[in-house]
């Protein structure tokens, strides 16, 4: 049996969304109070409408709540890192030390927010590079609100092959593309290519955000070039190997804007004295309070353990395979609505691999870095207890809104209105349909907070699509990834992370309303030419 | 003393918001591993009142 795809069904579907985006951006309510609300209007039409029987619902909760924590071990190792540093006053050290190496303090903003986060995401992900970022932007004054969005921005790009490649591989396998074959390669060619044009979008707002036209004058070169490493880097890796397409990029461009700051046009001190974004208070203020002793390198040591941790286990595949052996999942069995909509029992449901997991290394970093600040005497009487005490109240909020949001997204996705909402779009639209391509992305990275998820809900559907509509794949699968990592700088749990690091919980819905413009005119840009696109190739 | 001030705000109310969905969570695994629709309606019940704790407090309580 199959789910009818009518206006009452799918209006149902996308209505938790709408209402979502409403109560956040209209009127401004936290994450914390507008997940519940969306939630119930899943779950309400999950029953009446997609005729899910309560097994159903509180199956899929259960494993919104275990992919929930999950991402709140992320959550609070991120947090646990930031507390070490801000006990030791390492980002006072950090700020100083980044403003002597750039002394333009556009570039310094655009290196702790974006080439920074870019590196970040190229090997951990899930939402590390917000958490992480956040802070370290405040660290050099910029106002909280605008180091959520910044790092949001900075780390959207890297999301299809950031993490080495995990959400590349999420669309291959749920499209059924072989590694290697033609379509494969042509596929990720579009989709970098369409990511590179979000990338220099990221990089050009970013300015625009720190002084408007005379930030955007005075940066644009910077942009040019970075885009053109990570951007265009990252297009022709996808050609040699996806995995590291991102992440050396990256690396490549953290490096380059170490030596664009010595560049005739960046290395003499210039700012924007009256720019929004900067909290000229702050800056002046705590300028004294940094430990005298400490060294810029040894400020940025728990962020060197990280990456340093972080790559052995990844790239190096003999520790990664021993390692990645422990792993641990839940059992579900399988449930179905009245449609028949069938949920496949799982014997180790989305398994945790404790040893691999982005939480671990941000965890050890965090207390190899705590006992080498504390050796060193940075952190003093009572500092541990203080820094675990203000981890665990700073993450607790956040759960809730974590929490909700994803047994939305699985509920949604398990009762089939996910699949509802991509097939009324389709049917509705035909060939238009490529337009909003990119779309379906966006709103599945947008739902469940991930561009990897977006990937596996949606991947499939999109070939399928594209394959009935008679139009050209590689394009129409380009549009979705693209689609989402845009998708991932509006994303309310990724945003949550920044609101938690930056010590704004609540103002979600502000972050949201300042970037979303953005992000939905990249997306039509992107949508309209894979448009054009198809009626040529 | 410390401790009651701290469940009275907002963090607080959160974190036992927080503790009862791990214990809904656990009641909802046993009753899947169970086959009982009893205990998955409790733990699901609990859900929902411990996410609505937020709006709840401060949208309608506060006014």
């Amino acid at each position: 049996m199959m789910i009818p795809v009518t206006p009452l069904t799918w209006g149902a579907a996308i209505l938790p969304i709408i209402v979502l985006l409403i109560l956040m951006i209209r009127f401004q309510w936290g994450a914390t109070e507008a997940a519940p609300v969306g939630l119930l209007i899943t779950v309400f039409t999950g029953f009446v409408l997609y005729k899910a029987n309560i097994r159903l619902i509180a199956s899929e909760s259960a494993k919104g709540i275990w992919n929930a924590l999950i991402i709140l071990l992320i959550v609070w190792t991120a947090i646990l890192m930031y507390q070490v540093s801000d006990e030791a006053k390492a980002f006072l050290v950090i700020r100083n030390g980044m403003r002597k190496l750039l002394p333009n303090e556009l570039l310094l903003v655009l290196a702790m927010g974006w080439i920074f986060e870019s590196f970040l995401q190229g090997i951990t992900g899930f939402g590390v590079p917000v958490a992480v970022g956040a802070p370290l932007l405040i660290g050099i004054g910029v106002k909280p609100l605008w180091a959520v969005i910044i790092p949001l921005f900075g780390q959207a790009w890297g999301n299809t092959f950031g993490t080495l490649g995990a959400a590349w591989d999420s669309l291959a396998m749920s499209a059924g593309l072989a590694a290697g074959s033609r379509e494969y390669l042509v596929t990720a060619l579009w989709t970098a290519a369409f990511i590179w044009f979000w990338n220099v979008i990221a990089g050009l707002a970013m300015c625009w955000f720190y002084g408007k036209a005379k930030a955007l004058k005075k940066g644009f070169t910077a942009v040019l070039i970075l885009s053109l490493i990570q951007g265009g880097g990252e297009l022709l890796l996808t050609q040699v190997n996806t995995t590291i397409s991102c992440f050396v990029p990256a690396c490549v461009s953290l490096i380059v804007i170490l030596f664009l700051g010595r560049l005739n046009c960046y290395k003499e001190e210039w700012c924007i004295e009256e720019s929004s974004i900067m909290n000229r208070a702050f800056t002046s203020s705590s300028f004294d309070d940094a430990p005298e002793d400490m060294t810029l390198v040894q400020a940025f040591v728990p962020y060197f353990l990280l990456s340093a941790l972080t790559l052995v286990v990844l790239v190096v595949k003999p520790i990664n395979l021993f390692l990645g052996q422990v792993k641990f999942g839940l059992a579900f069995p399988e449930t179905s609505t009245g449609y028949g909509f069938v949920n496949a029992a799982s014997d180790c449901f989305s398994p945790l691999a404790p040893f691999t997991h982005a939480s671990m290394f941000l965890f050890l970093s965090a207390i190899l870095g705590l006992l080498y600040y504390k050796r060193h005497g940075w952190i003093g009487e009572g500092g541990v207890k203080r820094v675990f005490v203000k981890s665990v109240s700073m993450t607790m909020p956040s759960g809730i809104s974590v929490i909700g949001l994803v047994i939305m997204s699985k509920i949604m996705d398990g009762t089939g209105q996910t699949v509802v909402l991509a097939n009324g779009i389709a049917n509705a639209l035909g060939k238009v349909y490529v337009i909003l391509a990119p779309f379906v992305g966006l709103l599945g990275t947008f739902m469940t907070g991930s561009n990897m998820s977006s990937n596996i809900l949606f991947g499939g559907f999109q070939m399928t699509t594209a394959k009935l509509l008679g139009v050209n794949s590689a394009l129409v699968l380009g549009a979705q990834s693209s689609g989402g990592a845009i998708g991932s700088a509006i994303s309310p749990s990724k945003i949550i992370l920044g609101t938690t690091t930056a010590n704004i919980l609540g103002s979600e819905g502000e972050v949201m309303k300042k970037i979303m413009a953005i992000c939905v005119l990249a997306t039509v840009v992107i949508g309209a030419f894979a448009f054009v696109a198809v009626s040529f190739i | 003393m410390g401790k009651n001030s701290f469940f009275k705000t907002k963090a607080g109310g959160l974190t036992i918001a927080f503790l009862v969905i791990m214990v809904a969570f656990i009641i909802i695994m046993a009753g899947l591993g169970t086959g009982n629709d009893m205990l998955c309606t409790v733990g699901f019940v609990l859900i929902v009142f411990a996410m609505l704790y937020s709006p709840v407090k401060v949208y309608i309580l506060r006014k």
